[in-house]
């Protein structure tokens, strides 16, 4: 695909992906519609983020492919369905599943340990947490509030319009891989450790990243601790006292 | 390396961009909640995918800062949400829409749409409500509609007609 007709397919993408998104919206098409919207904006938003991958010339193995497609559209799909569902307890799983996908693609950019950090907080944490929340105050069955978006038309043209000035200017960044190593230093600069380029294996290992945390970020690592134990605290102090059985 | 920074940059910003769609458009105070943490996923992959092409550590130290925010920010927003749904009995966050201090005026940008829809209107009923439990009395049609909305338990149990003799 030639430059122009990219940019065009990832534009219309974007477009069907603000319908889809409008009728999934909606607080009167049926359920079958509003299903259907939400599917057309996934496809829209997977086919813009495939627009942009066209521009990469290399070729990858099939598996890596497969991986990213599976991940990315995992994520998407969850995404969108999130946003656009009507039950509470659906758009929490929903979004455990959304994070499981993005924990891929942390995992697909070299973040292993990432990616099971963030499984481990969100997924078994997180979302434990609010699914008690909301299955003990809906107990009355479906509340009005699930069932109308607030100005869905604005934020979705507003959102998409960002989405679309993003991916308009990630097409500079399909530009072609810095060599390795880095640039060409001068003598002076050669010569000092900090500015040798970092060793390719120890970039996804964790030992390297331990070191990074407790090397170039001993403090800032400490104030997060810190915080942490502040924010548990806090939550302690902020949460309300309730009779026996009731939220 | 494989060249595939740009697909990983769109799917950040896909996550980020439909986050803040349910952010503005869902009125569940939890689910507002969840898609702020959404735009934390695209954000935080965006960020791992800049380290990996500059080869820096640095996108996942920030990560793991992410993460740790994020999980204070799940504390304290969850013990704010209880204490907000002990107040009100409701996720519902237009409720708090006109939250002020008392001495403002309240906001222009109230509308009236966004209220609860009203009560539809009960179906007038003729028969008189009765304390207890029986049957069906009889109800003849000059029975006064007025009386047999009543719940003052003496004019129901004192129907009496008007006989002045």
């Amino acid at each position: 695909m030639t430059e122009s007709v990219r940019q065009v397919v990832m534009l219309a993408a974007i477009a069907a992906s603000a319908a889809g998104l409008w009728l999934a919206t909606s607080p009167r098409a049926a359920r079958a519609l509003r299903m259907l919207g939400g599917l057309v904006a996934s496809a829209g938003l997977m086919a813009a983020v495939f627009a942009l991958y066209q521009a990469v010339g290399t070729p990858r193995e099939l598996a890596d492919e497969a991986m990213f497609w599976f991940f990315a559209g995992l994520a998407i799909i969850s995404s969108v369905f999130m946003i656009t569902t009507r039950e509470p307890v659906y758009a929490a799983l929903w979004f455990a599943l959304a994070t499981l996908g993005a924990c891929g693609l942390f995992m697909l950019v070299g973040a292993p340990f990432l990616a099971a950090a963030t499984i481990i907080v969100y997924a078994g944490a997180i979302i434990v947490t609010f699914l008690f929340v909301i299955m003990l105050s809906q107990q009355q069955g479906r509340s009005f509030y699930d069932q109308r978006a607030r100005t869905p038309v604005m934020s979705i043209v507003a959102s998409l319009l960002l989405l679309g000035a993003m991916l308009w200017s990630y097409q500079r960044w399909d530009a072609p891989e810095r060599a390795a190593g880095g640039p060409a230093l001068t003598a002076e600069a050669g010569s000092n450790p900090l500015s040798q380029a970092p060793d390719d294996d120890a970039f996804h290992t964790m030992r390297s990243l331990g070191r990074s945390l407790f090397g170039d970020y001993l403090y800032a690592i400490e104030i997060a601790g810190a915080l942490l134990l502040i924010a548990g605290i806090g939550a302690i102090a902020i949460a309300p006292r309730r009779a026996e059985g009731t939220l | 390396m494989s060249g595939d920074t740009g697909a990983f940059l769109a799917v950040g910003a896909v996550l980020f961009i439909l986050g803040g769609i349910g952010f503005m458009t869902r009125r569940n105070l939890i689910l507002i909640f969840l898609s702020a943490e959404l735009m934390l996923h695209g954000v935080s992959l965006t960020l791992l995918t800049f380290g990996r092409l500059h080869r820096s550590l640095e996108g996942q130290s920030f990560t793991i800062f992410i993460l740790t925010v994020a999980a204070c920010e799940a504390a304290l927003g969850l013990s704010l949400i209880l204490s907000l749904y002990q107040r009100s009995k409701s996720l519902d966050v237009d409720i708090w829409s006109q939250l002020r201090e008392p001495d403002l005026p309240a906001s222009a940008l109230q509308r009236d749409e966004d209220l609860p829809p009203p009560e539809p209107p009960s179906p007038a009923r003729t028969a008189p409500r009765l304390t207890k439990a029986g049957g069906m009395p009889e109800i003849d049609d000059d029975f006064p509609a007025e009386l047999a909305r009543t719940t003052d338990p003496r004019k129901i149990l004192t129907p009496s007609p008007a006989d002045d003799e």
